[in-house]
């Protein structure tokens, strides 16, 4: 089926019956994944899935449909669906589709597309999650059993039209190992958890560095215990400062920003934290595996800093939000075709700093190392963080003990500002959101 | 690691209604002939099992933003997908294309987890009867839309009218008529329709320079559109605005830990991610949970018995029929301490020698089943909730939370908080910020010194996140006191 054709003719469809605007955004994917236990397989899993969302603007007002079934008469239900929809939304003037200057050339994006992970055979996937498996176990004798391991890959593609002149398609690999072993010392349990997720089956780490990293996780944490409840430095490892830097884009997001729900609404241009402090959000990031060429709604990527030396620079926008705030997109509508684009992060990262992890380690005379936090991070409204938190203890600048059952609290503006440290160790590991180790000046740590 | 969250507190109360035999729905979803076929294909290299999962979800979604309906829309997602068992290892495919090639496709590819031959055998189903702990009538699919948009209009107004200090008021509506068929080579071939709707309502109030607190609240189930006439949606949306505007002036929370106590309802959550993900059989089968060979020993105090129940009536978890097409079923886990049992779906009971208990739940047909929890209780105890609270000389009151997590492994689990109170000499003092509750699963259960008389279930917000996919709970709890909890705060004492 020609998809790009499809796309069109949906656009068509809306437009005679009666749609000043349409717009159709189409996704095709493939994948296979394949989780083993105990040295076999425990399931292999394979599939097909396509959509197709319709958005139309009648008489100011906003409709939307989508549908998994590429059935002509389908496809021309939900475009007459979408249209009655629109009568139920409000009118506003400022509902519409991106045109004119937000549509423009697309970017570079570099390669998207890895033939070596779209051919990857089915047996490649088995033997490298056993051999993952195979390397946690031997790492250490205290790994009894796994919550998972496994291994797969991914295909997409994505097609669009619009009244407006969007027209564009592209396509994209993914491929992924992770695991996830237990250890025991006879009296608790503790697990770990590593993966790598790439477009590029050269990027991806090999099966023996997973399975024996996600182990010395494991391992590290048994006879964790409490610590007193005190006020002390904090150091989030790059996976938990990443979520960090997810939480403080979330409070840059246009439309939070717009409504007042965000704590950064009225700091715009101001300092938030020391110079070495950049977090940029960036659509075109080579080999990322957020990059595209267009955002959900057809509007070319970009690169924004949102904050830049310490400074907040900008805010996240789609076009809707931006015309509301009399802004400019930033190409960060994010979508599936199941749903109405919102603003959403593409690749968003905190530039490296200098220091090695270890440095920043040495600097800290008693505080926390965080490996792992437990609940839904900050609030975007107030900017609070209250949360549980696992990780090992510094003393004298060196790790110790593992610490479990104590929660780290504290809150997003005084948190950028006492961010005393950033890491020169900026990695990708679960996904498009990437982070060094960062040392926090202090927070409070809350235990026995 | 699993994940609960969404905010509620008081509920309409939930029956228990006898199973009853179902009417059978008229159209199947797939013809009969064509679901035998798959499965005969499906076992054609010798698999020991085979199961035909048929899912067609319609979705109506409703967003309310700046007092005007923002956007309306709807959708249609529906796919098959072809689950092989051989010797322990699962073969799946699914494809949403529903040509006969392309299913017939899919149960090849799922063959081949098994790797013999043979000759194609034929495997015919029988309807089974199902029981009906929800019927909705008509399917919310089938109700207007601008009833449906009608609600968060009122919503948005009440919530206005509550308090000056309201500042935004961002108000949701979903429903989904979800249609399932699940056949499998032991002969049984089940149906359901799985009606499930939802409002939640945001509300941002704004205090003295510039203080700005956020309520949430909201509800549902399987219920037909008229619950909206006695749940409304202006008590939705006031719930909301009363929560914000009451935590406006919170106190830094004091951390370290404190006797607490947990307001009845939504806070069962605690149950869910203290107790029962760490039940689940998969982690129990793999050893991975802390609760792992423990059965028969004492797990929490004797004031906690645990139950989980796929049969409430119209209850946000409950189920005619899980995912593998096995009744719903109303499991008791945890028995004035002592733990009773797991939450099994086919395949880990068949690998554990035990029985599913209806516990096997996949959020569509893209994803294979796994046990998941339905609605989770705590059975009510004799103290009165006022007498729990007066016997508390500091502490504090749990209201309202925002969600939790928990690592089903080392047994932590956290508990967010999102309305609270000091507790001082038996009365409620000053609303208190930032506060998340920690402790790992058994220990805190066994510190569990006062259950009250008055069970509630919560309104019916719950999202279970379990490996990537999401399922609707519930979760109910009376009012109860834990002592020395770690409370977590930005405050040092």
């Amino acid at each position: 089926m020609d998809y790009q054709q499809l796309a069109k003719r949906i656009v068509q469809r809306a437009r005679r019956k009666g749609a000043r605007q349409a717009e159709a955004f189409l996704e095709v994917g493939r994948q296979s994944s394949v989780r083993v236990h105990q040295g076999q397989i425990e399931d292999l899993t394979q599939s097909t899935s396509k959509g197709v969302g319709v958005r139309v603007v009648l008489k100011d007002r906003l409709g939307f449909a989508y549908t998994s079934d590429f059935e002509p008469s389908a496809v021309d239900h939900i475009v007459d669906q979408a249209l009655k929809l629109a009568e139920f939304s409000a009118p506003s003037k400022l509902n519409g589709l991106p045109s004119g200057k937000d549509l423009g050339r697309f970017g570079d994006t570099g390669l998207l597309f890895d033939t070596k992970v779209a051919e990857l055979p089915g047996d490649w996937k088995i033997k490298t999650a056993l051999e993952v498996e195979k390397a946690a176990r031997a790492e250490d004798s205290r790994i009894i059993a796994f919550n998972g391991v496994g291994a797969g890959d991914y295909v997409s593609e994505v097609y669009m039209a619009s009244t407006e002149g969007v027209t564009g398609a592209y396509s994209g690999t993914y491929v992924y190992l992770y695991a996830a072993p237990v250890a025991s010392d006879g009296t608790g349990l503790q697990t770990g958890y590593w993966m790598d997720y790439r477009r590029f089956l050269d990027d991806l780490d090999g099966p023996e560095s997973i399975g024996r990293e996600a182990s010395r996780r494991a391992v590290r944490m048994l006879g964790a215990k409490r610590v007193k409840t005190q006020q002390v430095p904090v150091l989030f490892d790059p996976q938990v400062a990443a979520s960090f830097v997810s939480d403080v884009a979330g409070a840059a997001d246009g439309n939070a920003v717009y409504q007042k729900a965000s704590l950064l609404a009225p700091l715009l241009g101001k300092r938030l934290a020391g110079a070495h402090v950049t977090l940029v959000d960036d659509g075109l990031m080579p080999r990322g595996l957020a990059t595209a060429p267009f955002d959900g709604e057809g509007v070319p990527t970009r690169r924004t800093p949102i904050i830049e030396q310490g400074v907040l620079k900008s805010f996240l926008y789609d076009a809707f939000t931006a015309r509301k705030a009399k802004a400019r997109t930033t190409g960060n509508a994010s979508r599936s075709y199941n749903g109405l684009p919102s603003i959403g992060t593409s690749n968003l990262y905190l530039e490296a700093g200098t220091k090695s992890p270890e440095e920043l380690l040495r600097e800290v005379d008693s505080g926390f190392y965080v490996t792992a936090l437990l609940g839904h991070g900050t609030d975007p409204v107030t900017g609070e963080l209250s949360a549980g938190a696992n990780g090992l203890w510094i003393e004298k600048g060196e790790l110790t003990h593992p610490v479990q059952e104590v929660t780290v609290a504290g809150n997003l503006l005084q948190m950028l500002k006492d961010l005393d440290g950033v890491g020169s160790d900026l990695q990708f590991r679960s996904g498009a959101v990437g982070a060094p180790t960062v040392r926090f000046r202090q927070l409070t740590v809350s235990g026995e | 690691m699993p994940r609960a969250s969404a905010p509620s507190k008081r509920a309409p109360s939930l029956k228990l209604a006898p199973p009853v035999a179902r009417r059978p729905t008229p159209v199947a979803l797939l013809p009969q002939p064509l679901v035998e076929r798959l499965l005969a294909v499906a076992m054609e290299r010798g698999g020991d099992f085979a199961e035909v999962y048929v899912e067609r979800t319609l979705t109506t979604a409703v967003r309310l933003e700046e007092s005007r309906i923002k956007s309306a829309q709807t959708g249609l997602v529906q796919g098959v997908g072809v689950r092989v068992i051989s010797g322990g290892k699962v073969g799946y495919a699914f494809s949403d294309d529903w040509d006969e090639a392309a299913l017939l496709r899919a149960a090849s590819t799922a063959a081949m987890i098994a790797q013999g031959g043979g000759a194609e055998r034929s495997f015919p189903v029988r309807r089974a009867a199902v029981p009906s702990h929800y019927h909705v009538s008509p399917p919310l699919m089938d109700v207007e839309v601008s009833l449906k948009t009608g609600l968060l209009m009122r919503a948005d107004k009440a919530a206005r009218a509550f308090d000056a200090r309201v500042k935004q008021v961002n108000g949701g509506y979903v429903d989904q008529t979800r249609r399932i068929a699940v056949a499998n080579t032991h002969g049984r071939y089940t149906e359901d329709t799985q009606d499930l709707c939802r409002i939640s309502v945001m509300v941002v109030a704004q205090g003295k320079g510039g203080e700005r607190r956020t309520g949430m609240y909201g509800g549902g189930g399987r219920v037909p559109f008229s619950h909206w006439d006695t749940f409304s949606p202006e008590d939705v949306a006031r719930e909301a605005a009363r929560q914000a505007v009451a935590t406006l002036g919170a106190v830094d929370c004091v951390a370290g830990p404190q006797t607490v106590v947990l307001a009845p309802g939504w806070s069962g959550i605690l149950l869910h991610e203290a107790v029962g993900h760490g039940l689940e059989a998969d982690f129990i089968r793999k050893g991975t949970s802390l609760f792992a060979g423990k059965l028969g020993e004492k797990v929490a105090s004797d004031l906690v018995t645990i139950i989980d129940d796929g049969t409430v009536s119209s209850g946000r978890g409950s189920i005619n029929i899980d995912d593998e097409g096995n009744p719903g079923e109303r499991k008791v886990l945890i028995e004035n301490g002592v733990l009773k049992g797991y939450l099994y779906d086919s395949l880990n009971a068949q690998l554990m020698g035990q029985r599913s208990t209806g516990s096997g739940r996949r959020e569509s047909f893209k994803h294979l089943p796994m046990p998941r929890m339905t609605n989770t209780f705590l059975a009510p105890g004799d103290h009165a909730p006022e007498d729990i609270l007066k016997e508390v000389k500091r502490g504090l009151y749990c209201a309202t939370f925002g969600g939790g997590q928990v690592d089903i492994t080392n047994g932590n689990f956290v508990f967010e908080v999102s309305e609270a109170y000091q507790i001082e000499d038996g009365k409620l003092g000053r609303p208190v910020k930032n506060a998340t509750l920690i402790g790992v699963g058994p220990e805190a259960l066994k510190n569990v010194s006062r259950v009250g008389c008055d069970p509630m279930p919560d309104p019916g917000m719950g999202v279970c996140g379990k490996n990537g996919q999401s399922m609707p709970v519930g979760v109910g709890l009376p009012t109860v006191r834990i002592d020395n909890i770690t409370v977590g705060g930005t405050k040092v004492a």
